[in-house]
């Protein structure tokens, strides 16, 4: 740790040659030139692709993924993981479906509600994580069960539909010519990178990842930053599960399901370290970006949807795989 | 040893389980009181069957029944103000005696109904009451010091193993209570056959965690697993060629397998990918979560790709491994117990088994100690890959056919299993008695809701609150057992 410090601070007197070769094969550098060589073979392939439009399509699709994965970053940093995020969705969708529908009120008060709802669960898996001390992989994996389990026993397995027209323009509209959801991604990219470089609090997600039993020592709010953060992931998914809805126009309770996976894989696919102590906001949005784009890419070329699915699961081992070698031979230098 | 003190004090807390029990008895004996022709009836047609030799054996129990069940309700009231009788003994004696009679009052009732063919397979889950119950009441009649050490709740779930029993005895208790054909012979069965190829693939899972790895790919492997199985075994697919405009050019076509090749390729397969998945992570050190991440799209990928989304069906009799009832139990049921026992004893005192809790302790003094972790993790990963093999296969035989697409979070509820079982995810702690034993669990509650007709929409919640609690529990207790 120690000397990547020092060798960061004496990048100043470096020459710029030197400091390029820096950037481009830190973590996030390696995945940038991935992901531009992959944008140009795509685009080679199909003229369909690289258009404005089929971007903008892009953009909508992965806003919720994106959302996810943000919050998931700073988890992941700590060495924690948060399984139960595409069924914090669900549940919020349904809340949505439900407060409006059976409950009779405004929509307005139901995204309200479900984005309460999202929170609430978040904090809930936070709190015991904090108090019980349960690893975040179990407890996770029990409200993963647990809250799906509510989302379907409130739907009671019903889908609501017939919201009204303004509410798709979350979904589905566009806002300054840019799709709105992706505004709400951007908004939430820059809040993060903020949060995390910029902050005390962001700051303290990185020493706790690398020291937890340290990083209390040293007098860091340990138990609090982690109940923020859990709390800030089901706020998320709460957010992702408002604009589900409204992009696809319907509620039902299996929404989202496995989401919480594509979100893991973003994160990971971004340089984050599963292990906690390492990782980028910016590389998570370069692996929510690159799985999208590699989704569509093939698929406008033809290829099945499952031999996409074959892709990317590559991709992710030998992203890590190359990275780890990378990282392993500079510091060997 | 003066205990008279406390007993007045406690009699008090124990007045709302006596009149409990009273209410709940009276309950079940006003059908008797008010439709008297309702215990006429049954006793008739019982003894008729009995003389015709219907029943056999269970029509004894039958008529034992009531008797017994009279018996022991008394008998566990009159202890209960018996001082010197341990009052938790007497409790439960007096439980066992209601139980049995609700058992009696719906045996008769579906037997009035014609019902008895399912029912008459009631005999296991009575005769098992009869002897707790009679336990209980011969322990009152044994020397005082063996009824001073009673048996202390606080001791008994000093593990996670025997906490989950005792949960699913409660369990099985609380839903027999309120619907007595939980307790059916064949719906014991069932609730073990269930989750049988799940616990399988749990005893592999719970070694990887063991080691403080992490295998989320089982759930696309099992379903991979399946279909080369299936497919294997039916024949007709198509083993190399280019398909070009929808046109297949070149390529054997492949004729049905024996039988048993069709068995064991599933179970050499998977270890194949347990060792491509355990090279990955030890040789080039990607972490497991990563790399079995990324085979759960791999390979559920490949699997659609393989089979375009069709399933198998058409698999010759013979086949269907896990539809076979040797002894009138379910193959699957066997394969869980048997192989969770060999792989408890194997974990327990060979070698490999105990470098495996070395590694996922401190792998650094497993090093130190000489021993290899890359070729210890490497073979984790291929025995997970062989228990993946046999429970794709038990999963495959258990319907009529094989569906393309692997049941959805398969591989969560497998890893939950080791989980509620009390594997530590930090590696180092568990056993693979624990991930079967939750398994059943986990099946246990599921079908119990169903018999005391929870809505099926809330029975994932349900599921999902009993896991927490159950994992909770796990922990604390680990934590009062460190202080």
């Amino acid at each position: 740790m120690a000397t990547m410090e020092k060798s960061k601070m004496i990048g100043d007197g470096k020459s710029p040659s030197q400091i390029l070769k820096d950037i481009a094969l830190s973590q996030e550098g390696i995945l940038f030139i991935i992901l531009v060589l992959t944008i140009m073979i795509l685009s080679r392939s199909n003229e369909n692709f690289l258009t404005t439009r089929n971007l903008f399509n892009q953009g909508r699709l992965m806003a919720e993924v994106g959302l996810m994965a943000l919050p998931m970053t700073f988890i992941i940093i700590t060495g924690g993981i948060d399984l139960s995020v595409g069924s914090i969705l669900g549940l919020s969708a349904i809340l949505v479906g439900y407060t409006w529908s059976n409950l009779g009120m405004p929509l307005e008060v139901a995204i309200v509600m479900a984005l309460l709802g999202g929170s609430l669960a978040g904090f809930i898996n936070g709190l015991i994580i904090v108090r019980i001390n349960v690893p975040p992989l179990i407890m996770t994996l029990a409200t993963l069960a647990f809250y799906r389990g509510l989302a379907q026993g409130i739907s009671e397995a019903r889908s609501v539909t017939g919201y009204p027209e303004w509410f798709f323009g979350l979904g589905q509209g566009t806002f300054l010519g840019f799709p709105s959801q992706l505004w709400l991604l951007i908004i939430a990219i820059i809040i993060s990178i903020t949060v995390l470089q910029r902050t005390t609090l962001g700051r303290t997600l990185y020493a706790i990842g690398n020291n937890a039993v340290g990083a209390r020592f040293s007098g860091l709010p340990v138990d609090r930053t982690l109940l923020i953060i859990y709390t800030f992931s089901g706020f998320m998914a709460g957010l992702s599960g408002v604009i589900f809805v409204s992009r696809f126009t319907t509620t039902r309770s299996d929404m989202g399901n496995g989401l919480e996976l594509d979100a893991i894989a973003a994160v990971v696919l971004g340089g984050t370290s599963i292990f906690g102590g390492k990782g980028s906001i910016i590389g998570t949005i370069i692996g929510v970006v690159m799985v999208q784009l590699l989704r569509n890419g093939l698929a406008i070329n033809g290829v099945t949807n499952d031999a996409t699915i074959v892709v990317i699961g590559s991709v992710l081992i030998v992203a890590i795989l190359v990275n780890n070698q990378i990282q392993r031979l500079r510091q060997s230098e | 040893m003066d205990k008279a003190k406390p007993k007045n004090v406690s009699l008090t807390l124990w007045i709302p389980l006596i009149l409990a029990l009273l209410v709940f008895g009276a309950y079940r004996f006003l059908p008797f009181i008010s439709q008297p022709e309702l215990g006429a009836t049954t006793i008739s047609v019982l003894t008729e069957s009995r003389s015709n030799n219907e029943l056999g054996v269970i029509t004894n129990g039958l008529i034992l029944m009531p008797i017994a069940a009279s018996v022991l309700f008394l008998l566990g009231l009159w202890n209960f103000a018996n001082h010197e009788v341990n009052r938790t003994t007497a409790a439960v004696t007096a439980l066992m005696g209601v139980i049995m009679l609700e058992y009696y009052v719906v045996f008769a009732q579906d037997y009035m109904q014609e019902e008895a063919t399912y029912l008459s397979s009631m005999s296991i889950g009575f005769w098992v009451l009869l002897i707790l119950g009679i336990l209980m009441v011969l322990q009152v009649f044994l020397p005082r010091s063996t009824v001073e050490q009673e048996f202390k709740l606080t001791k008994m779930i000093a593990n996670q193993e025997s906490a989950i029993i005792i949960a699913l005895v409660a369990l099985i208790l609380i839903v027999g209570i309120s619907n007595p054909r939980y307790l059916a012979t064949r719906n014991i069965l069932d609730v073990l056959q269930g989750n049988a190829y799940i616990a399988v693939a749990a005893i592999g899972m719970s070694m990887v965690i063991i080691t403080g790895n992490i295998d989320i790919s089982v759930g696309s492997l099992i379903g991979l697993l399946a279909i080369v199985s299936g497919r294997l075994v039916v024949g007709g697919w198509v083993l190399g060629g280019w398909e070009i405009g929808g046109l297949m050019i070149g390529g054997w076509i492949m004729p049905a397998a024996p039988i048993w090749v069709a068995w064991i390729v599933p179970l050499i397969l998977g270890a194949a990918i347990g060792a491509f998945i355990g090279f990955l992570v030890t040789y080039l050190r990607v972490p497991s979560i990563v790399v079995t991440l990324g085979m759960l799209s791999i390979l559920k990928g490949l699997l659609i790709m393989w089979t375009s989304g069709q399933r198998v069906t058409d698999m010759p009799d013979g086949y269907l491994i896990a539809q076979m009832k040797p002894f009138g139990i379910s193959t699957p049921i066997y394969f869980m117990i048997i192989l969770t026992i060999l792989a408890a004893v194997w974990m327990r005192y060979s070698g490999l088994g105990r470098s495996f809790y070395a590694i996922g302790g401190n792998a650094e003094a497993a090093r130190l100690s000489g021993l290899s972790e890359r070729r210890i993790i490497m073979q984790v990963f291929m025995i997970n890959g062989v228990f993946a093999g046999i429970a794709s296969v038990l999963y495959a035989t258990q319907l009529s056919i094989i569906q393309a697409t692997p049941p959805p979070s398969l591989e969560l509820f497998v890893i939950t299993a080791a989980v509620v079982g009390g594997v530590s995810i930090l590696g180092g702690k568990g056993t693979v008695i624990g991930a079967t034993l939750a398994a059943i669990l986990l099946n246990a509650i599921r079908s119990g809701m169903i018999f005391i007709d929870v809505s099926p929409f809330w029975i994932q919640a349900v599921q999902g609150a009993l896991i927490l609690i159950t994992v909770l529990i796990d922990l604390i207790r680990r934590k009062r057992q460190r202080l």
